[in-house]
């Protein structure tokens, strides 16, 4: 039953053919897999708040998308990319001012309140449009939400708002609250916020704070025959190595985002009972750049930037950094997000010599101690992976006669340093794909963003053109008219190269063998896990 | 003091610490003429096991940086660690103590309630803050731990001072009338010290063990190597391959017994003069 | 008792200009932080745009002068209030109390064994100073002392917990086994026989080694000698008359102990996944939560503060000779 690590390209090019060989669909998975039990999960973090609905992050949907349920999920072969769930259909107006969608009948609140058309209309209206992070820019011009029955709500914008856009960010964007807790109090302080009310498989139980949260099964669910699980336990492991020993004393069944080291994988998953599951990260790609401030008036000219794509290794980093659960990038948008990925672009292959040849020309000679000059360097601390890199990047460029040197700061004096104090010559990042440039890609380019928005474009990067192109692309209506300009978009941010594009990776898996139906589906961990079963 | 030194050498700890000390003192001196180059460089394919490449010999890490560079750089940056917080914690400390114990008084207490302050905090909880806040530099780590250190030379110095200052050569220099500040460096300072720089010791084995917790928490200078990041990086790779934070923390064993071993010598030494004196 | 309760009251009155100073340098240091608790919460999001920054720090109160959060602060903590945590997004006071028991537990575990271990082992080095024994104990001791904290834990769980099994990996008690009473005790221990030894072990080097020197200078005072001439067996004298008067630097030291213990605590709780108060220690500075930290270093600053004047009414118990007057520092 292990299944052998897949490296990420190869999973890459074997995810269509799941598709086309007939991936076991969900209602047969359903029949044969067995009920009850209690499935263990190391989580490494507490978030403050679990309320998917105000935030839109990984870590929180992680444990509350099991209880609270968006319109849509993402799937890997469904139409469109997306399966059902609160809405059983969406259909958007010619001129981009309406969407409809048809909910499902029959839902039930866990507290036994009927889910209608109202709650959607409340969350949309009181929380997503003005609480949530990402809900602020997708529904930015949402002007009402019309509910003509119990089960229909139609969404009116106030300027043309793309179907695309709604769509892809579906999965992430629309948690539904239960209006009859929310209405009239202190969204933000609500203790449901905390003890979260939803329409998911699973009921939020209890929260030990530092010790676990425990989910049980929701009788009531709409899917029939589900959940499979009576219980989930999500144990806190803040250690980075107490995850994998969890796993091998048998004290846990999973582990999820890359919880156990890579370094790690290729033993554990020797360990007779454990699997590496790569599968079910599809839709949650991490982007790996070098973040560039513009005001540095040598990074300001663009053969220097270009000398420094040429110093990296992508390669070396793919098969070092990340041991090869990664994939070199070309560009701004993922080759996993084959709607808007355009291969079309210049290239910056590894080239040390072409590297000096550019900084030379640039007017940079190295001097008497073989420097040019000398750049400081911040490495996110999110990930170890990031500060890995930035361990790499400081010899890369030291090749290159680029003298770096790191500055090591934890997360809030990371975010001070880079997106309010612009202190920094360069930067690691890791932002994430969200399955549309408009809510994850050009932000990080885009100019005119205020002092002290992270994860966004604070390298003082300018270009009128590219803005343009942004700006068309947010109130392009016809699909295939916006992909075409995201297509120009990567093109330019390539030749430009504002930032530069390193790599692309996903997380693993770790699993007991007993742990059926992981990573089935692009945005699994953060899933409904309606379908997960043990074995006993 | 000659024949301090000599008790010193008579007895098996002081041989045992001062042999430790001097081999590690050599490994941190000969780090750059050995490996002049940096060694955070990646010279090697990652991970490669000891003993199976002539110019690898402990093999490499996880990026492929060798190390025994690594080892010998991190002698270095690890000793210095130690040195500087035992010297930033006894100057201050013996400052502060002197201060407090001449000039007693409203001053005294004043400056002891700060010197409480400091002693019921716990002083690694001081020192994570103090990186956090002020970023992980080489030098900033060295404060913090002094932050958390200086209060023992303190209340020692001050100690000191005030059983000093009653002698007969300090009345004498005051009657022939001496600056107070001269009295305080020239008499004072100097009687005082000798207890308070036994303290060494301890600061500089706490120095370094404290280091290697921070590089734990990810609170550790990425352009220095040190034991600590090294063992640090290396307990990912704990069961693959053991060795990468067994080798360094061999040092820091070594480090501590040399430093221990060798005190506890010159304190021997110190007290069969005086038994003898 | 009399003289006990004159030590209580005289620390009390001490205690509180330390304590302000505690507060007000905690409150500074937070102050001159790069980021603030809205920055390290900006990350848990994944972003947000420039309104939500403003309407978040305005929700705190961050954006106020940091004087007035100081006077607030202070004159709340007056009322015994300590606060709203940032990153918790709940009352101080109940974090601290949640978590304080599990703390107090490890490091009350871990003194008794570094304490019965390290003077059990310290009379047997120093019933024959400079013997094998001696010199064995002593090394090995040392070279426990030298081992940091965070690997001597890994490799105990390594061996212990993934290899033989003997013991669960992480956590303070089993998840939701409904367990009560005596049963959930010894789940609790069982749970901490691990962390336990990585902290105990590594201050038994300072025990033991305290005793081995307080033994080593006891046998050269008169009445050893002069048991030792009355020629009473070896065995006693070493317990009776050697052991017994250096035990008692031994209580002193545990005093001193017991903010280091804390501060140890914080990458022992880390490594084995007890919610503790070290634990909740680094949480807060990760944070940027400046209530939740000065809570934390004041109420650690008052457990110091407890803990060193049991030990000086325990001194004064033991010692006759101690008088309340010399006792304080």
């Amino acid at each position: 039953m292990a299944v052998l690590p897949i490296s990420r390209r190869k999973l890459l090019l074997s995810t269509g053919a799941l598709a086309a060989t007939g991936w076991m669909s969900r209602a047969a998975w359903a029949e044969d897999t067995p009920s009850g039990g209690r499935l263990v999960v190391a989580a490494d973090s507490e978030p403050r708040t679990l309320n998917p609905a105000i935030v839109a992050s990984n870590g929180v949907f992680f444990i509350a998308s099991k209880v609270i349920e968006p319109l849509a999920e993402a799937m890997m072969d469904g139409e469109g990319g997306l399966a059902p769930r609160l809405a059983t259909s969406w259909e958007g107006s010619e001129d981009g001012l309406s969407i409809t969608f048809k909910l499902r009948e029959g839902v039930t609140w866990h507290d036994g309140e009927p889910f209608t058309s109202a709650d959607v209309a409340y969350s949309a209206m009181q929380v997503w449009k003005p609480l949530q992070n990402l809900g602020r820019v997708v529904f930015a011009n949402l002007d009402t939400v019309e509910a003509p029955d119990a089960h229909t709500a139609i969404f009116r914008f106030s300027a043309p708002t793309p179907i695309q856009l709604v769509r892809n960010a579906l999965p992430v964007v629309t948690s539904v609250l239960p209006k009859h807790l929310y209405e009239g109090t202190d969204i933000a302080a609500n203790p449901a916020n905390k003890a979260l009310v939803g329409t998911g498989p699973f009921k939020f139980a209890e929260h030990r704070p530092g010790e676990y949260y425990r989910l049980t099964r929701n009788d009531a669910y709409w899917g029939e025959g589900l959940p499979k699980l009576d219980e989930i336990v999500f144990r806190v492991l803040p250690d980075r190595a107490a995850a994998a020993s969890a796993l091998e004393a048998g004290e846990i069944h999973l582990a999820a985002f890359s919880q156990v080291p890579l370094v790690d994988l290729e033993r554990i998953a020797k360990v007779p009972g454990l699997k590496v599951v790569t599968e079910g990260y599809e839709a949650l790609t991490y982007q790996l750049v070098v973040e560039i401030n513009h005001r540095n008036e040598i990074l300001a000219d663009r053969n220097v930037r270009q000398a420094i794509s040429h110093a990296i290794d992508r390669d070396f980093v793919v098969d070092t950094v990340f041991l090869g659960y990664a994939q070199a990038a070309t560009g701004p948008v993922p080759q996993n997000a084959p709607q808007f990925y355009n291969p079309d672009v210049p290239a910056h292959p590894f080239d040390v010599e072409r590297a000096n040849a550019l900084l030379d020309e640039a007017g940079y000679p190295r001097g008497g101690d073989g420097i040019r000059f000398s750049l400081r360097l911040l490495p996110a601390p999110f990930f170890s992976e990031t500060r890995q890199f930035g361990d790499y990047l400081r010899q890369a460029l030291g090749k290159v006669g680029i003298d770096v040197t790191l500055v090591n700061n934890d997360t809030p004096a990371h975010l001070k340093a880079v997106y309010t104090d612009h202190d920094f010559d360069i930067a690691v990042g890791s932002p994430v794909f969200r399955g549309d440039p408009a809510i994850s890609t050009t932000i990080l380019v885009q100019s005119g963003i205020p002092d002290g928005v992270p994860f966004s474009n604070q390298g003082g990067y300018a270009n009128a053109e590219l803005d343009t192109i942004i700006d068309q692309a947010a109130e392009t209506i016809d699909t295939e008219a916006r992909t075409a300009l995201y297509n120009d978009f990567q093109r330019m941010v390539v030749d430009d190269l504002p930032l530069i594009n390193v790599a692309e990776w996903g997380f693993t898996t770790v699993a007991s063998d007993t742990v059926l139906n992981v990573g089935n589906n692009p945005r699994w961990p953060v899933s409904n896990w309606a379908d997960t079963a043990l074995t006993s | 003091m000659n024949r301090v030194a000599r008790r010193l050498v008579d007895s098996p700890e002081g041989v045992a610490g001062l042999c430790l000390l001097v081999l590690l003192a050599a490994m941190a001196l000969a780090a750059p003429l050995l490996y002049p180059g940096d060694p955070l460089a990646i010279v090697g394919r990652p991970l490669t096991a000891p003993f199976t490449d002539a110019g690898l010999p402990l093999g490499t890490d996880r990026l492929g940086r060798d190390v025994l560079a690594g080892l010998m750089h991190g002698a270095r940056a690890s000793l210095l660690v130690g040195l500087a917080t035992a010297l930033v914690a006894l100057t201050a400390g013996a400052l502060v103590g002197t201060l407090a114990g001449l000039a007693g008084g409203l001053v005294d207490e004043a400056l002891m309630r700060v010197v409480d302050a400091f002693q019921i905090v716990p002083a690694f909880l001081l020192a994570l803050a103090f990186v956090s806040v002020a970023g992980a530099s080489l030098s900033v780590i060295v404060f913090a731990i002094a932050l958390g250190a200086w209060t023992g030379p303190a209340r020692l110095a001050r100690a000191e001072v005030l059983s000093i200052r009653e002698r007969d050569y300090v009345a004498a220099a005051r009657v022939i009338g001496m600056h107070p500040a001269e009295i305080a460096l020239r008499e004072v300072l100097p009687n005082a010290l000798p207890p308070v720089l036994a303290l060494t010791a301890v600061i500089v084995a706490t120095a370094v063990l404290v280091e290697a917790a921070l590089s734990f928490l990810g609170l550790g200078d990425p352009n220095v190597v040190t034991w600590g990041s090294m063992i640090a990086e290396g307990r990912n790779v704990l069961r693959t391959a053991p060795h990468l934070s067994i080798v360094p923390g061999l040092g820091l064993v070594a480090t501590v017994l040399g430093v221990y071993l060798l005190g506890e010598g010159l304190a021997n030494a110190m007290a069969a003069r005086e038994g003898r004196g | 008792m009399h003289r006990a309760l004159i030590l209580t009251r005289r620390r009390i009155v001490s205690s509180i200009p330390v304590l302000l100073i505690v507060i007000v340098g905690t409150f500074l240091l937070l102050e001159s932080a790069p980021g603030d608790a809205v920055d390290a919460y900006l990350v848990s999001l994944g972003g947000g745009d420039a309104g939500l920054v403003t309407e978040l720090r305005q929700s705190y109160g961050l954006d106020q002068s940091p004087f007035k959060r100081l006077t607030l602060y202070v004159s709340a903590l007056a009322r015994f209030d300590l606060g709203w945590s940032v990153a918790f997004d709940r009352p101080v006071l109940g974090l601290i109390v949640e978590r304080l028991p599990n703390t107090l537990w490890l490091m009350g575990a871990a003194t008794a064994l570094a304490f019965s271990l390290g003077s059990l082992l310290g009379i047997v080095a120093g019933a024959r100073p400079g013997s094998l024994t001696d010199r064995a104990l002593s090394i090995g001791s040392l070279a426990l002392y030298a081992v940091p904290s965070f690997w001597l834990g890994l490799v105990l769980v390594l061996v212990f917990a993934v290899d033989l099994r003997w013991f669960p990996t992480a956590g303070i008690e089993t998840i939701a086994s409904g367990k009560t009473g005596l049963a959930r005790v010894a789940d609790i221990a069982w749970h901490l026989a691990l962390p336990v030894s990585a902290l105990g072990f590594i201050y038994l080097a300072l025990f033991l080694r305290m005793m081995r020197t307080g033994m080593a200078e006891a046998w050269r005072q008169d009445f050893v000698l002069f048991a030792r001439a009355k020629g009473l067996a070896r065995r006693r004298i070493v317990l009776r008359h050697v052991a017994r008067n250096a035990l008692l630097p031994l209580v002193t030291m545990l005093g001193l102990q017991a903010a280091a213990m804390l501060g140890g605590s914080v990458v022992v709780e880390s490594v084995f996944a007890i919610p503790g108060f070290g634990r909740l220690a680094h949480e807060a500075v990760a944070g940027r939560d400046a209530p939740l930290l000065t809570g934390i270093i004041i109420v650690s600053a008052v457990l110091v503060i407890v803990v060193n004047l049991m030990v000086d009414i325990a001194y004064a118990a033991l010692d006759p000779r101690v008088g309340s007057g010399e006792a304080s520092s």
